[in-house]
């Protein structure tokens, strides 16, 4: 499958053939008047933004007329968006880009089957620890043409600001070394992340497992050097049936410190912080185009069974002559 | 053993203790009471009659002094305010907590220097009285005082959105199950239990949820309080006709603490010597900063603009010894009419901007809200004073840091050999040019000990890359 760039036509023939505006999601229409949208019409940026619509019929006309090379909606909710005034709320997002994942085991050079997957094996993890660790419930995945984006509803995160959601991103990606040694009535206990099968350690522990089983020797981790590197992927099938301490014993306590700091770091890697904590970010349109790639930008109701080579690729794709 | 008022004034029992307390001029008199327990107190040093808080007004200008003296120098003499932690103060202590939070409430309002400051001496104040408590009392005060504070029954993650908000705790530092914070030793042992092989789910609690993390969520949650409180009275402050003279009077009270020259000390009790402040001097930029001042020509603009570049320029110029200070510091602390960052610091930021290819603005103008959030303003498209506090006021981050993420950044040169952070770079810089310009014949100074060297490393703010 190769990704290709729509033409103006084949746009054409999507808005008016294919798209209907009923695709968009019911979390998206139900408070359509209420954001902004931004549009990119020849493929240079989404400069044409403080858009707005009533309603849902005048979005579909905008959309079957302009055909635009891309669409995209605020996270945040307005009581002015046409002129971005009067925040009231905004989604929570998390936005998993298979591209620029800190560790890939393809070495394509934007997207292939192998990154895409690995995205999605990731957008899954993060929505279980969204769930079982925050309680969070109303979740929705969104693919985005080039990965994934995570839209969370529930209503008493919507109000949270920058700093609680950068928080909230750390914990979620396991972006810091889990404290591990507990001092109690002057002795000091050392209780590895591992040992620990629940919280903010678990997160950890599950984040680096599956950055562990897919690093390459191409990796490049700080203060990791080749030596390290090498044992650590000659030890890992260890992780597979989760024996860390072995693993630990392995590779040495302190080269143990080294590894598990450097993909601390790599994690924050795994979602683009930057859009989660951005109040008023504009994100794909769910149903819209991804004319740089061809392929539909979507909502996910069930991961397990979503195949974006199945369940992304507009029609016209298949009719190209090529 | 102490009451809880001891430890958190605005509890029920602390509150009730105002309530029935009679006409504010009374505080103002010798009392008595107070002096005697005072003087008896515990190593209190009573040499000089100064040192003698003879009132409720005066023992609440001697809470806020005891922290800002602490603060700025480690050598003080503790000696002068053993009262503080004296169980038996709770009563006049209790009052005196509102008083000074009302003064500063009325005078200053919420998000100023000073009612941080006082929320800041609460929680140190509580930490020093639990450590001077033995084991048992004080484990036996903490879950007291908190179970007054957790009293819902469960407790959602969410009800610390102010505490993470202000990075008071971080989210990592809970125990978190299906939403709820797990703080109770039961509740620990019946949810997470199970989970556990070959563990002591009793132990594993102590560890993990301790007496550590419980006093930290009290401290943290009275601090809190402790600037609603001031935000409440600043509010209702506003409606009356004119506050009480005492409130004003001991406002007063508190600038004349604050303003008093404090000398800062290194660790070694040396005093540091001055860091340079003053207009930008650009020749004493390091050569990280002189490279993105040119203009970033490829990728990474964004990075070298927001993340580095703002932070730098605006600490150079407002706060250069930021990492000398134990104290949040706001732009405002520095420049209250914020004209030195209009009329400087952002336009050498948006030079910078502008001398990217392509200038960073033009096709990323949003770029304009983040560098407003990281010098401290929130999310918003004009820089106005009113937003201070919504976001954090991001430190320069370490050379550590920038070789890691903005490698084409550095060049090092002679003098980075000595530093680990170029802001401490510039001071030093400053420092060795100021006097190569005095060329006076004196030798050189205690070069070695400039306490700067000690937390030069320091960028924890730096995490959302
Ligand atoms: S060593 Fe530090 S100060 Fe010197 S150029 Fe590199 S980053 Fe800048
Ligand atoms: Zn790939």
């Amino acid at each position: 499958m190769e990704f290709q760039r729509a033409t103006p036509e084949e746009r054409r023939l999507y808005y008016r053939e294919e798209w209907d505006v009923k695709q968009i999601p019911r979390f998206i229409r139900d408070s359509l008047y209420q954001r902004e949208f931004g549009f990119d019409h020849h493929g240079r940026g989404p400069n044409d933004r403080y858009r707005t619509f009533r309603n849902e019929d005048h979005l579909r006309k905008f959309m079957r007329y302009r055909t635009p090379f891309a669409a995209y909606t605020s996270v945040a909710f307005y009581q002015k968006p046409n002129r971005r005034e009067g925040w009231i709320k905004s989604e929570l997002v998390f936005d998993v880009d298979a591209k620029d994942l800190p560790i890939r085991s393809c070495a394509c050079d934007s997207v292939c089957e192998l990154c895409l997957d690995q995205a999605k094996n990731i957008v899954s993890d993060l929505k279980d620890t969204l769930t079982s660790d925050l309680g969070l419930k109303e979740i929705y995945m969104i693919y985005s043409g080039r990965g994934y984006h995570l839209r969370v509803q529930d209503e008493e995160v919507l109000g949270t600001d920058s700093e609680v959601r950068s928080q909230i991103v750390k914990y979620l990606v396991g972006a810091e070394v889990p404290r591990s040694e507990y001092g109690q009535e002057g002795i000091t206990y050392n209780l590895e992340h591992f040992a620990i099968p629940f919280g903010y350690h678990q997160v950890f522990t599950q984040r680096i497992k599956q950055s562990i089983l897919h690093l390459t020797m191409e990796t490049a981790l700080d203060d990791v050097n080749k030596k390290l590197l090498k044992d650590v992927i000659k030890n890992r099938h260890l992780l597979l049936k989760d024996q860390w301490g072995p693993f630990r014993q392995a590779i040495g306590p302190i080269r143990y410190k080294r590894l598990t700091k450097g993909l601390a770091f790599t994690n924050l890697g795994l979602v683009d912080a930057k859009v989660s904590i951005d109040l008023k970010r504009i994100l794909r349109l769910p149903s819209s185009l991804h004319s740089m790639v061809s392929m539909k930008c979507t909502e996910v109701k069930n991961l397990n069974t979503f195949d974006p080579f199945q369940d992304a690729v507009p029609q016209f794709v298949y009719e190209r002559k090529d | 053993m102490v009451g809880v008022p001891f430890i958190n004034p605005l509890s029920l029992e602390g509150r009730e203790m105002v309530r029935q307390l009679g006409s504010l001029e009374d505080l103002t008199h010798d009392n008595p009471e107070l002096i005697g327990i005072v003087t008896r107190s515990k190593s209190q040093d009573i040499s000089d009659d100064q040192d003698i808080p003879r009132n409720h007004l005066e023992l609440a200008l001697k809470r806020l002094e005891w922290y800002v003296k602490k603060r700025n120098n480690p050598n003080f003499n503790y000696r002068k305010y053993a009262f503080l932690f004296q169980g038996d103060i709770e009563k006049f202590d209790t009052i005196s907590f509102y008083l000074l939070s009302q003064a500063i409430g009325v005078k200053f309002g919420p998000n100023s220097r000073e009612s941080r400051l006082m929320a800041e001496s609460q929680g140190s104040l509580i930490q020093n009285r639990l450590e001077e408590l033995n084991t048992r009392n004080r484990e036996e005060i903490v879950l007291k005082a908190l179970q007054e504070l957790l009293s819902q029954g469960t407790l959602k993650w969410t009800f610390f959105e102010d505490l993470l908000s202000s990075r008071r705790i971080q989210l990592s530092d809970l125990v978190l199950d299906q939403g709820e914070v797990i703080m109770d030793q039961d509740d620990f042992r019946e949810r997470l239990g199970p989970r556990l092989h070959h563990r002591d789910p009793d132990k594993m609690y102590q560890l993990l949820i301790g007496e550590e993390l419980r006093e930290l969520i009290l401290i943290q949650m009275v601090m809190q309080q402790t600037e609603n409180y001031m935000a409440e009275v600043h509010e209702k402050s506003r409606l009356m006709v004119e506050p009480n003279p005492l409130l004003l009077q001991l406002a007063d009270g508190v600038t004349e603490i604050l303003t008093q020259p404090t000398p800062s000390y290194t660790g070694t009790g040396k005093v540091a010597r001055q860091s340079y402040r003053g207009p930008l001097n650009r020749e004493a930029f390091p050569p990280c900063v002189k490279t993105a001042l040119e203009g970033i020509k490829s990728g990474g603009r964004n990075d070298a603009i927001v993340l580095f570049i703002t932070p730098f320029v605006s600490y150079a110029r407002l706060c250069p010894d930021i990492f000398k200070q134990n104290v949040t510091v706001r732009v405002s602390d520095k420049d209250p009419q914020l004209q030195v960052v209009h009329q400087e610091v952002l336009p050498l930021i948006y030079e910078a901007a502008e001398r990217c290819v392509p200038p960073l603005f033009e096709d990323q103008p949003q770029e304009k809200i983040n560098i407003n959030a990281k010098i401290g303003f929130g999310m918003h498209s004009t820089l106005k004073l009113e937003n201070e506090g919504e976001t954090k006021w991001y430190t320069p981050m370490s050379c550590e840091k920038i070789k890691l993420h903005l490698p084409y950044l550095c060049r090092p040169d002679d003098d980075c050999k000595k530093i680990g952070n170029p802001l401490i770079y510039y001071n030093r810089k400053n420092w060795i040019l100021s006097r190569e310009q005095a060329e006076s014949g004196d030798k050189k100074e205690d070069e070695g000990s400039s306490g700067e060297e000690v937390m030069e490393n320091q960028d924890n703010d730096w995490i959302d890359v």
